[in-house]
């Protein structure tokens, strides 16, 4: 029960948030932090007994039929996660408490992000592949109103819709995905999957769930190609870039990803496809970072490479990788929510985030320094602070593979060069230097702005001074549901003079060269065309992606929707046609074996003249003859039933295409006269259809003539006629005897039909006024409610 | 036949017909109201009553055991309950949203509510029908009354189109379904559904299948699935929105009805899954593709019910008990959203001749300047999308699992394919209408002051009634999800027992 309510803590936030904020005034962030606190403090109480090895589930029947339950899982993975979202959401809470001081829809901004906090954690927490889905959909909803809060922006309204645009395509993907997983194991549950072994990697659909899985993966954490929404996606707030865009949202990919390894991991297709877009990911956008002066442009960019990496670390998939991803999990949420933070205290402060006009702040905001720095320190790897120990694991978890161990490694070092070189920007460039115009006006920030990056930046100094703390409690637990075995991974500040220390010399040395080359290389060609081909360029690809779609629709629309009835009419008579010989061809066609022998020549004319009079109807273009060519088949027809011995029907049919004729003369009397005629083309495809509309028709019949025929009813009336109804014509009998209510039901609707007639005349006649009662009848209020 | 016992079995069957009484006996009383007051103001009420009255009594039966009335004409029972509901339910709201929309277009006849009332008589006909004589009948009885609602707003050039077009391509269809009912009762001598799965003892007729597929294309029509579908937009679009909004969801609801009835009792085995499947999938793509590009909230909501309707077709193309259920659960979600959609769509037109102001861009801002409607509308697009938690992602969950166990996945990568592709156009109806102000869109797109329905109470409150219906379906739908299921087996055994 407990975790549950956990989950819906958040929801019953977002509920009641925008009625009392308004009562709750400046201690709005702190007061709410107190939610995601309480929830950190409860999912604590589990380290304990998960460390031990336990894992808890709780269950409530949801649609007992389908086997969809409203349950969750607490194992170390689930647990790792969850602590992570609701603690540095105790941060960001705080921070945006102070960050939107004031602002007057507070108390919806404090709604959606805790919605989109509860989603999270339900996200983490959920042992049920229909749960786990629903809570994924809900992160993308809160993403889409939390970047779009200002919505008065258009570019805050392209970066919402675009987001969600492509991060909803990548859940339906992972739904899908889901579906045929349910169907590989028999299961929806996630902790029952996850014991399947094997079953997911023999089975048939195992590509199709590896490459749907990995599309919603890929949107929600943003590898390429689709990372470009989350650049786009920094006209949120601050709070919500670095809660959602940085720490945890994105992670969402990531945790499907390692939720999932035991049961998708250790094929070629997963290493090369994960690890390899890991890689290009991380490379690519760890430099794309470097073309930034937006203080939030290089965070983005470099939150992308941490995507990336931690991507390539879940597609190589050895222990020490998936140690290593873990741990920069850990490492990149302490110091990229600290750097947001600062980036918005700067922000607040001054009003400017681009690093070239910014200068001279440590006396401004001492505090934001120093987290900025210990947070930056963390970020470029420098020994003593946490981020020097991910980078280490990294290096050896890459350095001891057993295939393209080279590869990665190179790809590690290139992009960790580039990150060091972007830490340095960060830390040094707003702050070092004299104050200028800008600057020299900032404001002090509240403790608001600066505590939650202060207590990120203890974390930072705290666990890379001691990080064994974090073996057993944490890591342990959490390794082991990755990797789907028993695992004691053991994290220290040394590890001797090996390969990876060396690596780590070297990337700091190349990197802090690359910061003193930063503004002649950003301004180079090679980075330009990178920038412009990948970074604008894959945004303004997807700009052509939905144009073309809409060009295509439009074309379809122009094409199949024209308006025309004939050409309605057309489509439906060719659909007929094809399903019916469909049939024919998948059944096989009997029909009765056909004989010319014996045929009358009066029965060969009036066919002749039955097919002639329609077909001539294509070649003539007056209406006057088009009614004359119908008519000549029509009578024809009518000829037949009269030699065939139905002189009822034949009679019918002659007084319908009298009539029908003469409605025709009528009516054409009144139309203006053909101004265009159809053209060859179009003669010719009416043609076609018609034949082979006739042609259906006529093999219906013939089917039907090789079908026994059943006659109970008729002998029925035949037997009954004389002896029930006292009447020798059967006809009779069955209007006025066996079908009498049927007949007294005609009755009473031809004098219904004939009151209606007369009624219509009548109006008709005192028409004028008639409008007057109606604009009489207008004016009065009528009122349903 | 033994017909001796005609008259008192049909004095004991008419409770079985209740609803058709209650509903068809109001439409009666309302033409004469009428007849004698010019658009009286009791007749919304009567209407509204007749409907309530006929769901109280439907409600009560929902439990009951499947049975059939005047010589399994009909069929009774908990299948037929769930239906009549639904199509009651639709004409009630119907009422309830249309009398301020129809005022303003100065079109709020009794003859309107009478015709509503007629239409929903066949209606309940041709879903509950359990032979092809009673869905002939309840179909045309429907479609006759569709005709002449289509094109109520006779000045309108695009009314007189949209009934015109209703008329003859509906006429026309027909044919192809009598053809085909002649067919299948040639070959099988029946007109009982139950009796026509096993009138084949040794091998089904080449000749019933084609009556099937003429069958088909008729319902297809009635049910606009690609490529029957080309009247939807130019109907919907031309007929007053809150009559488009009944048209687009009871017509469809009973049709499918019938149309599961058919393909459940009648065929002998799932043989027409292939044709299903093919229809499902071209209907998607034609409503999909084409609704991205419509300026017109009205047309982009008509392709929208052509792509569901492609939905619906998925689960009948896997042609096992579980997609039948799922489809009937979907058309309950499918009605609640699409009524729902309409009728903010209604409230908050402005001009409804020619569909000029039924623009996306008359919509901007609306959101946060009538907050009920608005995010109403939001809750509507969202559910059609297929977002949770709302009905319509367990609707689509419910056709779309029975379909991969069925052995259809493809099919189902592609519905969600296109089901990730709807989300551009239902989207931008809430982009609009929460993100973009009045400011934001050309002068002659702008709504005037105080242009549009004056929404009374109970028409804004049915429409928020059905978005809370739809968190209701997409959280606690379990029940829902167990009446449809066990209408099917009750329906099976019964089948099994004649």
């Amino acid at each position: 029960m407990g975790i549950v309510l956990a989950v819906f803590a958040g929801f019953a936030l977002a509920l009641v948030a925008p009625w009392i904020t308004g009562a709750t005034g400046r201690a709005t962030g702190w007061l709410y932090s107190l939610v995601p606190a309480g929830i950190t403090a409860y999912l604590s109480t589990f380290i304990a007994p998960v460390a031990a090895g336990e894992t808890m589930r709780v269950a409530y029947a949801w649609v007992p039929g389908l086997n969809v339950d409203l349950s969750f899982y607490v194992d170390g993975l689930s647990l790792f996660f969850a602590l992570l979202i609701t603690g540095i959401g105790t941060l960001i809470f705080i921070y945006a408490g102070a960050y939107l001081k004031g602002h007057h829809h507070l108390g919806r901004f404090f709604a959606y992000l805790s919605m989109f906090m509860a989603a999270m954690v339900g996200l983490v927490l959920a042992d049920n592949l229909f749960t786990f889905y629903i809570f994924f959909e809900l992160t993308s909803f809160a993403s889409f109103v939390l970047i779009g809060f200002n919505h008065d922006e258009a570019a805050s309204r392209r970066a919402a819709w675009q987001a969600l645009l492509i991060t909803k395509a990548g859940g339906l993907a992972l739904l899908a995905g889901f579906l045929l997983m349910e169907q590989a194991t028999g299961t929806l549950q996630i902790s029952a999957i996850l014991e399947t072994g094997e079953a997911i990697r023999d089975h048939g659909f195992y590509t199709a769930i590896v490459l749907l899985v990995l599309a919603g993966a890929f949107t929600k954490s943003a590898q390429f190609p689709f990372y470009f929404w989350l650049p786009n996606a920094m006209q949120a707030p601050t709070p919500v870039s670095a809660y959602l865009h940085s720490a945890t949202m994105v992670k969402a990919g990531i945790y499907v990803m390692a939720r999932f390894h035991p049961v998708l991991s250790g094929t070629d297709l997963w290493f090369w496809l994960v690890g390899g877009i890991g890689a290009f990911t991380m490379v690519l956008s760890a430099w794309l970072a470097l073309q930034y002066t937006d203080l939030k442009g290089i965070l983005a960019y470099t939150t992308i490479m941490a995507l990336g990496a931690l991507t390539m670390l879940l597609g190589l998939g050895t222990e020490t990788a998936l140690k290593a991803c873990l741990v920069f999990v850990l490492v990149h949420a302490f110091y990229k929510a600290a750097l947001f933070m600062v980036a918005g205290a700067i922000d607040h402060g001054v009003h400017e985030r681009d690093i070239t006009k910014l200068g001279g702040l440590r006396s401004k905001m001492p505090i934001t320094f120093g987290a900025a720095v210990i947070a930056c320190l963390s970020m470029a790897g420098i020994p003593l602070f946490f981020g020097f120990i991910g980078k280490e694991i990294i290096y050896e978890a890459t350095l001891h593979l057993d295939q393209a161990a080279l590869f990665f490694t190179g790809a590690a070092l290139l992009a960790n060069v580039a990150l060091v070189a972007s830490a340095g920007l960060l830390a040094i460039r707003p702050f070092m230097g004299p104050l200028n115009d800008l600057t020299s006006h900032a404001h002090r920030p509240d403790t608001g702005l600066w505590f939650g990056a202060a207590v990120l930046a203890v974390l930072s100094l705290g666990l890379g001074l001691a990080p064994w703390l974090l073996d057993s409690a944490i890591l342990a637990p959490s390794l082991s549901a990755l990797m789907g075995a028993e695992a004691t991974p053991h994290l220290a500040i040394w590890h001797g003079f090996n390969l990876p220390l060396a690596l780590s010399g070297v990337t700091v040395a190349l990197g802090v060269g690359t910061y003193f080359a930063w503004t002649p290389m950003r301004q180079s060609a090679p980075f330009r065309a990178l920038e412009r081909w990948l970074g604008t360029g894959l945004d303004n690809g997807y700009d052509h992606a939905i144009n073309g779609l809409l060009a295509t629709a439009t074309a379809q629309t122009n094409f199949l929707q024209n308006g025309y009835l004939r050409r309605y009419i057309a489509t439906i008579l060719g659909t007929t046609v094809a399903v019916v010989g469909y049939t024919f061809g998948h059944f096989g066609f009997e029909g009765p074996v056909l004989s010319f022998v014996g045929i009358a020549p009066y029965e060969w004319i009036l066919s002749l003249l039955i097919v002639g009079g329609a077909l001539a109807t294509l070649f003539l273009s007056a209406r006057i003859a088009l009614v004359a060519a119908l008519g000549i088949s029509g009578f024809s027809i009518a000829l037949t039933y009269l030699m065939y011995g139905a002189p009822d029907l034949a009679m019918t049919q002659f007084l319908i295409e009298t009539l029908t004729v003469i409605l025709f003369v009528l009516i054409l009397a009144a139309l203006p006269t053909l101004s265009e005629v159809a053209s060859i083309g179009h003669r010719l495809r009416d043609g076609v259809l018609a034949v082979a509309t006739g042609s259906m028709f006529t093999a219906l019949m013939l089917a039907v003539l090789n079908q026994p025929f059943e006659n109970r009813m008729g002998e029925y009336y035949m037997q009954y006629s004389y002896s029930e109804a006292q009447g020798r014509n059967i006809v009779n009998t069955i209007l006025v005897d066996f079908r009498a209510l049927d007949t007294l039901g005609e009755i009473t609707v031809l004098l219904i039909a004939g009151f209606g007639i007369y009624t219509l005349l009548r109006l008709k006649r005192s028409k004028t006024s008639e409008k007057v009662e109606a604009s009489r009848a207008s004016e009065q209020v009528e009122q349903l409610s | 036949m033994d017909l001796s016992g005609a008259f008192t079995a049909m004095w004991a069957d008419l409770p079985a017909i209740f609803s058709m009484l209650i509903v068809g006996a109001a439409g009666l009383v309302v033409i004469l109201m009428e007849a004698f007051q010019n658009r009286d103001p009791r007749i919304p009420w009567l209407t509204a009553g007749a409907f309530g009255l006929a769901m109280g009594w439907e409600a009560f039966q929902l439990g009951t055991a499947p049975d059939t009335a005047f010589f399994e004409q009909l069929r009774t029972g908990g299948y037929a309950a769930y239906i009549n509901l639904l199509i009651l339910g639709a004409g009630l709201f119907t009422t309830l949203v249309s009398p301020p929309y129809l005022r303003r277009l100065n079109r709020n006849f009794g003859e309107v509510y009478a015709l509503l009332l007629f239409a929903t008589v066949g209606m309940i006909m041709l879903g509950t029908s359990n032979t092809l004589i009673s869905v002939f009948v309840g179909l045309e009885t429907m479609s006759v009354c569709l005709y002449i609602m289509a094109g109520l707003l006779r000045e309108d050039e695009g009314g007189i189109e949209s009934g015109f077009k209703y008329f003859v391509l509906g006429a026309f269809s027909t044919g192809f379904l009598l053809y085909g009912i002649a067919l299948m009762y040639g070959t099988t001598g029946t007109m009982h559904l139950p009796e026509m799965a096993g009138a084949f003892p040794d091998g089904v007729p080449l000749l019933f299948w084609a009556g099937v597929g003429l069958v088909i294309v008729g319902f297809g029509f009635k049910v606009s699935a690609a490529p029957f579908h080309m009247w939807t937009p130019d109907v919907y679009q031309g007929a007053p929105t809150t009559l488009t909004g009944y048209m687009s969801t009871a017509s469809k609801a009973s049709a499918f009805a019938a149309l599961i009835l058919i393909l459940f009792f009648a065929l002998p085995s799932a043989q027409a899954s292939l044709v299903l499947a093919v229809l499902a999938l071209i209907t998607m793509a034609v409503g999909n593709v084409m609704a991205l590009r419509q300026a017109n909230v009205k047309r982009m909501l008509a392709y929208s019910s052509i792509a569901h309707a492609g939905y619906m077709f998925v689960a009948l193309a896997s042609g096992t008990t579980a997609g039948y259920s799922g489809a009937l659960f979907y058309l309950l979600v499918y009605t609640v959203m699409n009524l729902g959609a309409f009728g903010v769509l209604a409230l908050l037109e402005w001009d409804g001749m020619a569909g000029r102001k039924q623009t996306l861009s008359s919509l901007a801002g609306m959101g946060l300047e009538r907050p009920v409607l608005g995010a109403s509308m939001a809750v509507f697009m969202f559910s059609l999308i297929g977002f949770p938690p709302f009905g319509g992602f367990i609707g689509k969950y419910y056709i779309f699992a029975p379909a991969v166990s069925a052995g259809l996945t493809w099919l189902v990568i592609i519905g969600l394919l296109f089901s990730a592709m709807s989300g551009y156009y239902y989207l931008r109806v809430i982009y609009v209408l929460y993100m973009q102000t009045a400011a934001d869109v050309a002068e002659a797109d702008r709504a005037p002051e105080g242009g549009f329905a004056q929404p009374a109470w109970l028409s804004t409150a049915a429409v928020a009634l059905c978005a809370v219906l739809l968190l209701v379906l997409g959280v606690a739908f379990s029940g829902v999800v167990d009446v449809t299921e066990m209408l099917f087996i009750q329906a099976d055994a019964m089948a099994q027992t004649p």
